[in-house]
């Protein structure tokens, strides 16, 4: 499961002041549980994953995969944690078999045991006639589909998909949505970020609303019906961004 | 540190470096293929090429004045040179010579000494820039050798003297040095840069690819989210680095040995037992280890730091040009090497490689040059880890603050560190092809213009372009009058100690001559005593602190007071471009800049280096008056116990100044 409890992440500006990308961030992810990070383009998703997988060190505040905080055991959280995002690139000079093998020792498995998990993904995912094959020559949907192996090769508990079909067609875009499913079915905790309302509609059990670093909303999407009174997700997400601008103005008219 | 994971990045990387055709056919194959054809080819070529040089006919136009038996003996003697003909010189010999339809013109005159001797004066016009005409001139040379040795033996027979007489001091050469030796020599010459340019080219071309291509190919979060951590990540790369540079350093060798092997033998030099010194270059390859892993340390920080690989390859030519000058260090003649030279990265390697070749090196050097540069090293790899753990660098994003388009859109951030590196630069380079320039023709309105349209124009113009307020920028503003009546005991006893330093370095390691004339000259300009004043002190005194105190200062604002004041003495004591008074100078700029940016205005620092420079002026004009006895002591040298009453009274001045100006900083 995934915990974040009061995540800020700041970045300096050229001017000198204070960029805040993630502010104050606090939700869960349970396992068993898709839980969708549902922003626009900009609005602090990414960094929050980065954050989340360890690529970059939060402000303050802090967030703990599987238990293990991402602090003080960065290490332990990459052991359990799978990372995939849309735009991933391969090392195109190798083989797949050797790309996914090189990821599987960095995560210190033994070769008999990540041959037998290849071999398994392989047969679950269709991808036997091009295991041999080197990546460059790969079609964009195999391509991703050697991403997906590499991404669950150590067989995480936790999955974090950064906007996981940008740039897809809708074919490859399928296969990852399916995959995602088949996490939540094995019982894993997943947290994807997306900017397109359909696609947290079909899949996820909860909805965390983020705009400008903040999080607006957080529930399942009855229950975001219920508060925001709109039956639409579109509408929904625009009237809490409405809500939250007008919270805004409000505490800028008081000081 | 887990080292097993080191090594499956290691792996990993290599094998991917080597599937890059690119990357293994410039490493690997070029060289390979390359060093045959250049040694042996050319070579063949040239050697062919100079036989056909021999065998060309030439026709050469004779002019005999002297008409005796020994000038016709002379000229018969060159028409004995194979493909050569003679013709008299015709009036019109110089038009033939310069329509290069005769190579050389010989022509034979005669005079008599007090003694009564006929002297023969044999003259060749020859152009020594055409290999033609050079070659016509050795001919000719070597054909006039022997017929002076004949002439000379007739006329000592003919005054019945033994024409071994001429042979009466006979000099020989015992040259100690082994063919061995010799050949250590050439090679120790050449080689050494050849071996740190190969080197570098061969792990540059890996290193760019394995960071900035990473990001390029958006790999590196992949990467940054397994199971590795980012130490071993960037050990894992770094041996990467370190053993394709190796590796090309090798292959390049192995390469050019057996090539220049095959030419030797080829070219029928007798080689005397000599051998290629494989033991020499085992060592050396063994002390290069080290400097491959400083240079791995360097380009892999250069990749981290770079966006993509295209901006990573052109951070890396300032590296490529710095080492490649340092190399060339074993070029030059008499330098050695000693505990000193052995600290300084790659020259020390250079003169260790010379050494060792003529083999003649000491233990003690090889340690130095391994450990300072092992030293380094640690260094270098420790600055790469602490970048790679730098999210603001690993993750750098596109900012144009640099481009015209940046610095319209904002204009307060032109005023950055990096543009302020690039102004610099190019005043400094301004300065010295046009300042030179300009003072080539009249060094005293060179100096003016200098200092006018190279120094200070600049500033005036990029500010109105900018259209910034210029009064404040350059903090151009009426001072205090107790700042201002303090200048003067700042800056003359300033000028006293910047004055006895010089003296101290020049006691210490003496100024060449031809500097100090130099120096001199800008004193002796043919101008009255107001004159000078105006182009050494108030030119100066104004247009340099526009610059230094004025405009730079501005770029490094962002930073605190003391470093602005330390990078102001830096730059300007850099831009006088003379290495011996780069200290006074430093030490100079730092006092104007504490001056301007403490009490905000410039013109402290102004009335200050006036000052300064007409005290300069006043000694050297002065220095012949009696009432100078006082402070000086021979031509033009201070007394050393001035030190005393300058240090205090420049200590109260700047204390009392200190506590004037209050507790205003100017930079923010």
């Amino acid at each position: 499961m995934i915990s974040v409890k009061n995540l800020t992440k700041e970045f300096p500006k050229k001017d000198g002041s204070v960029f805040y990308a993630v502010d104050d961030v606090t939700f869960e992810a349970k396992d068993g549980e898709i839980v969708c990070l549902l922003g626009v383009n900009g609005a602090g998703k990414t960094t929050t994953m980065r954050v989340l997988s360890t690529v970059f060190q939060p402000s303050s505040g802090t967030a703990e995969i599987q238990g293990w905080d991402i602090k003080t055991h960065p290490d332990k959280v990459r052991e359990n944690l799978g990372f995939l995002s849309g735009d991933t690139g391969l090392y195109n000079r190798l083989r797949v078999h050797e790309f996914i093998r090189y990821f599987g020792r960095l995560y210190s498995m033994d070769d008999p045991t990540i041959t037998r998990r290849m071999d398994e993904m392989a047969e679950l995912l269709d991808m036997k006639d091009f295991m041999d094959k080197k990546i460059e020559f790969l079609s964009t949907g195999m391509k991703q589909k050697v991403s997906i192996v590499r991404s669950i090769i150590h067989d995480p508990p936790v999955m974090i998909f950064d906007e996981p079909t940008s740039g897809l067609d809708i074919l490859t875009a399928r296969n990852i949505v399916a995959f995602i499913r088949s996490c939540k079915e094995r019982g894993k905790c997943v947290l994807f970020s997306t900017h397109i309302m359909r696609e947290a509609e079909r899949l996820a059990d909860r909805v965390v609303m983020i705009h400008k670093g903040k999080i607006l909303a957080d529930g399942s999407l009855d229950a975001l019906r219920e508060i925001s009174r709109q039956t639409d997700l579109d509408d929904i997400f625009i009237h809490f961004v409405n809500q939250s601008d007008l919270e805004t103005e409000v505490q800028a008219h008081e000081f | 540190m887990n080292s097993k994971k080191v090594m499956i990045v290691f792996q990993k990387e290599l094998m991917e470096v080597l599937r890059d055709k690119r990357t293994l056919f410039t490493t690997l194959l070029l060289p390979i293929i390359l060093y045959p054809i250049l040694i042996v080819g050319i070579n063949a070529i040239m050697t062919r090429q100079t036989g056909v040089l021999e065998q060309q006919s030439a026709t050469i136009a004779v002019q005999d004045s002297v008409l005796s038996s020994v000038s016709r003996s002379i000229i018969a003697d060159m028409a004995a040179i194979d493909n050569y003909s003679f013709i008299p010189a015709g009036e019109n010999a110089q038009e033939l010579y310069d329509s290069k339809d005769i190579q050389a013109i010989v022509s034979i005159r005669d005079s008599l000494t007090s003694e009564g001797l006929t002297t023969y004066h044999v003259f060749v016009q020859y152009d020594a820039a055409n290999e033609r005409s050079g070659m016509v001139y050795s001919k000719i040379r070597d054909s006039l050798a022997g017929s002076e040795q004949r002439i000379v033996e007739d006329h000592l027979r003919s005054r019945g003297m033994d024409p071994q007489l001429m042979n009466i001091v006979d000099v020989r050469k015992i040259d100690t040095a082994s063919t061995q030796r010799k050949m250590g020599m050439m090679l120790g010459m050449f080689l050494p840069y050849i071996m740190i340019l190969m080197l570098l080219t061969g792990a540059s071309v890996v290193a760019a690819d394995l960071v900035a291509g990473e990001k390029e190919r958006k790999t590196l979060e992949t990467l940054l989210v397994s199971g590795i951590g980012r130490m071993e990540i960037v050990i894992g790369k770094y041996i990467t680095i370190i053993t394709l540079g190796m590796l090309s350093l090798i292959v390049n060798l192995f390469s050019i040995s057996v090539s220049v092997k095959y030419m030797l033998s080829q070219s029928g030099v007798i080689m005397d037992g000599a051998q290629l010194p494989f033991g020499a270059i085992l060592i050396l390859l063994a002390a290069m280890l080290p400097l491959a892993t400083l240079f791995a340390a360097i380009l892999l920080s250069i990749s981290t730091f770079s966006r993509n690989m295209k901006e990573a390859r052109s951070y890396e030519q300032p590296l490529m040009m710095v080492a490649m000058m340092m190399g060339m260090i074993s070029f030059l003649p008499a330098v050695e090497m000693n505990n000193l030279m052995a600290l300084i990265p790659v020259i020390n390697i250079a003169l260790l490689f010379k050494a060792v070749m003529i083999q003649d090196y000491q233990l003690s050097h090889l340690l130095i040059t391994i450990g300072s540069t092992l030293i380094l090293d640690v260094f270098a790899i420790w600055g790469t880890i602490k970048l790679f753990n730098t999210e603001g660098i690993l993750f750098r994003s596109d900012d144009d603050s640099g481009s015209i388009k940046g610095i319209k859109k904002n204009k307060a951030n032109f005023f950055n560190p990096y543009n302020g590196l690039v102004y610099f630069s190019l005043a400094l380079m301004l300065l010295y092809y046009l300042g030179s320039y300009l003072q080539s023709k009249d060094l005293a309105t060179g100096l003016v213009q200098t200092q006018l349209l190279v120094i200070a124009l600049p500033v005036l113009l990029i500010l109105r372009l900018l259209k910034m307020k210029s009064n404040e920028i350059l903090r151009i503003k009426i001072p205090r009058l107790t700042e201002v009546l303090l200048i003067p005991f700042i800056a003359i006893p300033a000028s006293i100690i910047v004055a006895l330093f010089s003296q101290l370095i020049n006691a210490i390691y003496p100024f060449p001559e031809t500097y100090l004339e130099n120096l001199g000259q800008l004193f002796m300009m043919d101008l009255p005593l107001w004159g000078s004043f105006l182009v050494i002190a108030v030119a100066p005194g104004v247009c340099e602190e526009l610059m230094f105190r004025g405009f730079l200062p501005r770029f490094f604002q962002k930073y605190s007071m003391k470093i602005n004041i330390v990078l102001s003495g830096l730059m300007f004591a850099a831009f006088h471009l003379d290495p011996f008074r780069f200290a006074p100078v430093f030490l100079l700029g730092m006092l104007l800049a504490y001056l301007t940016l403490r009490s905000g205005s410039i013109i402290n620092s102004m009335i200050s280096h006036t000052l300064n420079n007409g005290f300069a002026l006043f000694i050297m004009s002065f220095a012949g008056a009696p009432f100078m006895k006082f402070i000086l002591r021979g031509e033009d040298d201070l007394h050393y116990w001035l030190l005393v009453p300058a240090l205090l009274v420049l200590a109260l001045a700047i204390y009392m100044f200190h506590k004037v100006t209050g507790d205003k900083e100017c930079v923010e």
